[in-house]
């Protein structure tokens, strides 16, 4: 054994460059995987922990005004499974007007002290001080029109009186959701205020947060609280796994990426672990040979290599996996980030357990396979002529390039790519799996790029909005088909709906110009005007099951209302909800419901117009009601900070490929020593002997772009529509733009030259006369 | 005649942590043009360190070699690379002949380094060669499928392929039966008969004896040098010096 041992760090210490190279490859590989694990372990965390923090509700009940009395609040109070309750809380729904903006928002009064349940989290400014008429603003308000303590809202009162109010703070509230909802952002005041802005009463809407001793009750305690009464009294609800859903969603997109970096990651560190136990152990069969002969047995030659490679995946996994502690909140800072919050994910034991099988399994699992060969070995032959069984034949490349007249170190150079056809098939694998890394980030920036030029592609096929209170539909319509730039428009009247099994949600009744508007048809076709036919998102396809031809019956407004069935016709890119719309035309739903007229319409502008002018031209004056909004930034910051971290991992990817060339470069440099020594005898000069070295890694390089570009599609193609089944948008387009491509080539090149060249000028400096002493 | 090979108090030691070791410690000798002389002496006495040295595979501690007119001291790599590749061939005990070459692409290689030289010319000089070394019908073997002493002919193929003004050969027949020896000893001796300037390290008084004079090293130093042909008195020779 302590002869074994003794190997083992004999080894270590003579190849000290390739063992740290190798030390370094596993801990990028042990990294991500702890840092895909530990994102998988927490995604729901910093939520949960944020909740808790805040004592959030678990359900939060939005009643129908006028149909909730005070002994139903105390009544659903007392059921057995709510343990805490904010109490009643009033709200009021109107429109807040600042520059030239005017938004609809739900006016909540809060008390000064902060409650037992739901609390608000200052995100910045303050909270509101005793006798003060002040607001605090919901985190939405400051996201989409970056509002902020400071800043003044404008609000018109019951008796007509605009108040002019000042923002003192921004808050998150842990139960304010949009996902399946249409609630306003939400601006948080006094009671005293609210009753001094809007002193009816009875035009304030009630809602009620309870906490519930066993939070994934929500659904039947719901159903305990509707059965309270004959008559519907509940108008919308909010269940906290739903706004943990959206919160977590950007964590989730982090996590697919990690996932398969990772698993990219182990793969390439897997290949370079063979290849370089295979290269070590066919370098050292004469040693082998000469171990067996002095009495190691065939289990301690085995050991000697595993051992190895023990340490090193040892070593290795437990800074990788440290390194990955140490990072892991950062895939979940757009999270964290969202809710204001710090959040270190704790240690997981789980993460560890399989971490520390994994790699190391791995990488040890390889190294038997490898030296198995040298086991194997017979002792006699090994001690004769070494390990050095190779490719017996010139490759025919190789002479064809000799035949075509190309210098000798290029053709020497190809011919060794052939000779140890395994070792040059892991490497190039490895370097493919690097041009795959670089191809993923790429042809993501790219799509991302297209999408931003092209957000039909996305499903927002308009330039601006248009949103009316108390106009009449016909009124904004005539307005808007007069302002100055507007090419088209269509309206739209947005409603609740269900399913007949009791699933809500939102359907989008259009009419207009749509003709005008580059909608995105995913599968099937545009429906025709004035029939049931129905658009549905790829999120509502896949939530309720059905697919294009299918047809679907839903309850309009409310529990009691109308039921309308619709023949799906087309799949387009919904960008609300997940996906989880559908789009039909208005003429389908008038008959059934009295006042649904559109309420907000999409414009699409002429390349020449003028925001400020149509601005003016619809709001003259500051009562109007018309609120005009150009669409801007579609593409989510989160998107681009994925692409950020894609990148960076591709580098990574890119770097592994890159040791890898450098070990695959340093053990052929010397395995080849006598060749080099007998090429320098017979006058080949150092430049040549470099040029010969790099030629090989460059044509795997080469290779690995042939390899490494479609598959780096694939994958792209493939990831993106799993992240799109997430989002409901359907197919993705994945491109990549010509110029990417081309930098591809130069850029691989690049790799492998770097990567070979400090072994080839080693090689070249190689002194001839020790290299044939030694044979 | 003119002197070929010019080498005045060469030295070179060795230098292993803090252990030195004088292989060769103040040689001179000359070597004329088409001679053929024969360098003895017993393992470590510094033979092949100064054949080595003489073929610019080796740097001297002190001292001065001049090939052809040309101060092998003064060189850099790459110089020293040029001047291995035009002006010396090697032929080693062991052939080192590139294993995974066919024997012409071993033979045309050194030519093939060297720019400026036409692919049909180097063609038409390998051809000539193998035909010369009777192994014309083996060109498109690998040297694998040899034997021994035909892949020393093709060693020698391959020195001669740039038609060095020095051969040197670094016991050409220690790893050949005696038979393949002597075919490669008077393979050596024709070229030599034609005017190639032939350097020879050995051990063997049957291999010496072709020589036309023979340099005797000891312990780094050059202490006899007699004619070659008579392979008893040579050995007699060596063995007195032992």
């Amino acid at each position: 054994m302590h002869a074994v041992w003794q190997k083992i760090w004999a080894d270590l210490v003579h190849r000290r460059l390739v063992s740290l190279l190798i030390l370094g490859t596993i801990a990028a590989a042990a990294a991500l995987l702890t840092l895909a694990l530990t994102t998988l372990f927490n995604l729901e965390a910093p939520y949960d922990k944020s909740h808790a923090e805040l004592n959030g509700a678990h359900l939060w009940l939005h009643f129908k005004p006028g149909r909730v009395r005070s002994m139903d609040i105390r009544q659903i109070e007392s059921l057995p499974q709510v343990t805490e309750s904010t109490g009643r809380q009033f709200s009021y729904t109107t429109s807040v007007r600042f520059d030239a903006q005017r938004v609809l928002v739900s006016l909540r009064a809060i008390s000064l002290e902060p409650p037992r349940v739901n609390r608000l989290r200052l995100l910045s400014g303050r909270f509101l001080l005793p006798e003060e008429d002040a607001l605090l603003i919901s985190r939405d308000l400051r996201d989409i029109y970056h509002l902020g303590a400071g800043d003044y809202l404008e609000i018109t009162c019951a008796d007509g009186r605009r108040v002019s109010l000042p923002i003192v703070g921004v808050v998150y509230d842990p139960m304010y959701d949009n996902y399946r909802s249409s609630l306003p952002p939400y601006i948080y005041l006094t009671q005293d205020l609210l009753a001094s802005l809007f002193p009816d009463k009875s035009t304030w809407e009630w809602s009620l947060g309870l906490r519930l001793a066993n939070p994934e009750e929500v659904q039947s305690v719901l159903e305990q609280i509707e059965a309270m009464r004959t008559v519907t009294f509940i108008a919308s609800h909010t269940d906290w796994r739903d706004v943990r859903s959206s919160a977590i969603f950007d964590a989730q997109m982090a996590f697919i990426f990690l996932s398969a970096f990772s698993l990219f990651a182990i793969l390439a560190t897997v290949l370079i672990v063979v290849s370089i136990v295979s290269s070590t152990v066919l370098a050292q069969i004469r040693q082998i040979g000469i171990l067996k002969a002095v009495g190691f047995t065939g289990q301690q030659v085995l050991g000697v290599y595993v051992g190895q490679y023990a340490l090193l995946s040892l070593l290795g996994t437990v800074l990788g996996f440290l390194l990955g502690l140490w990072l892991s909140p950062l895939p979940l800072k757009t999270v964290t980030a969202s809710l204001n919050t710090i959040y270190q994910p704790p240690f997981n034991p789980w993460t560890m357990l399989i971490v520390f099988c994994a790699v190391p399994g791995i990488t040890m699992s390889a190294a038997a396979m490898a030296s198995a060969r040298g086991v194997r070995v017979n002792t006699i032959q090994a001690i004769a002529v070494g390990g050095e069984t190779l490719l017996k034949k010139a490759f025919w490349l190789a002479r064809l390039l000799e035949k075509a007249g190309a210098p000798m170190p290029l053709v020497l150079g190809v011919n060794d790519v052939f000779i140890k056809p395994l070792r040059s098939l892991l490497a190039g694998i490895n370097l493919t799996l690097g041009v795959m890394g670089v191809v993923f980030g790429l042809a993501l920036s790219d799509t991302i790029r297209v999408y931003r030029h092209n957000p039909a592609l996305l499903g927002i096929v308009y330039d601006a909005i248009v949103t009316r209170e108390q106009s009449s539909d016909e009124r904004a319509q005539r307005l808007i088909g007069q302002a100055p730039g507007v090419e088209a428009f269509y309206g739209e009247y947005l409603l609740e709906a269900k399913t007949l099994d009791g699933r809500s949600l939102k359907l989008r009744a259009v009419e207009g110009s749509l003709e005008a508007f580059p909608f995105h048809i995913l599968e099937g076709r545009f429906f025709q005007p004035d029939t049931s036919e129905a658009l549905a998102g790829k999120g509502l396809l896949d939530w309720l099951g059905l697919s294009v031809g299918d047809s679907l019956t839903l309850i309009l407004d409310k529990d009691d209302g109308p039921q309308a069935t619709w023949v799906i016709v087309g799949e387009y890119p919904e960008p609300a909800d997940a996906g989880q719309r559908l789009m039909v035309n208005l003429s389908s739903v008038r008959p059934l419901l009295k006042h649904s007229s559109p309420s907000v319409y999409y414009l699409k502008l002429a390349p020449s117009a003028d925001a400020e002018a149509i601005r003016a031209f619809l709001s003259p004056r500051r009562e109007s009601d018309l609120n005009f909004m150009l669409m801007e930034d579609v593409i989510p910051s989160t998107v681009i900070y994925l692409q950020i971290a894609v990148f960076m991992l591709a580098g990574i990817l890119i770097g592994i490929a890159m040791v890898n060339i450098l070990i695959m470069s340093l053990l052929s440099a010397q395995e080849k020593l006598r060749v080099v020594g007998i090429l320098k005898t017979l006058g080949m000069t150092p430049w040549q002997v470099i040029t010969m070295f790099v030629t090989t890694a460059t044509f795997l390089g080469v290779l690995s772009i042939v390899a490494g570009v479609p598959a780096g599609l694939v994958l792209t193609r493939n990831l993106l529509n799993l992240m799109a089944s997430f989002t409901g948008f359907g197919q993705i387009s994945v491109t990549l733009e010509n110029l990417a491509f081309w930098g591809l080539l130069p850029f691989t090149l690049f790799v492998s030259v770097l990567g070979s060249f400090l072994p080839a000028r080693w090689a070249a400096k190689v002194y001839i006369v020790e290299v044939l002493r030694k044979e | 005649m003119s002197t070929l090979v010019e080498i005045r108090d060469l030295r070179k030691t060795y230098q292993t942590g803090s252990i030195c070791f004088e292989a060769l410690r103040g040689i001179s000798l000359d070597v004329k043009e088409g001679d053929f002389a024969a360098i003895m002496g017993q393992s470590g006495s510094g033979k092949s360190t100064l054949l080595h040295i003489t073929g610019g595979l080796d740097q001297p501690t002190s001292g001065s070699v001049r090939v052809g007119g040309t101060m092998l001291q003064a060189m850099s790599e790459r110089e020293l690379a040029l001047f291995r590749r035009s002006q010396v061939g090697f032929v080693f005990q062991f052939f080192n002949l590139i294993e995974n070459l066919s024997v012409q692409a071993n033979v045309e290689l050194p030519a093939l380094l060297k720019s400026g030289q036409s692919r049909r010319d180097i063609h038409k000089r390998c051809a000539f060669l193998l035909e010369r070394l009777g192994i014309a019908d083996q060109a498109h073997k690998y040297p694998w499928e040899l034997s021994g002493g035909q892949q020393q002919r093709v060693a020698i193929a391959r020195a001669l392929i740039n038609q060095p003004a020095l051969l040197l050969a670094d016991e050409p027949t220690g790893n050949l039966d005696s038979a393949s020896g002597d075919e490669v000893l008077n393979i050596l001796r024709q070229f030599n008969q034609q005017g190639q300037t032939i350097l020879m390290v050995t051990h063997a008084a049957s291999a010496a004896a072709q020589a036309d004079y023979i340099f005797f090293i000891r312990d780094g130093l050059l202490v006899d040098q007699m004619p070659g042909g008579d392979e008893k008195a040579i050995a007699q020779h060596l063995a007195d010096l032992r």
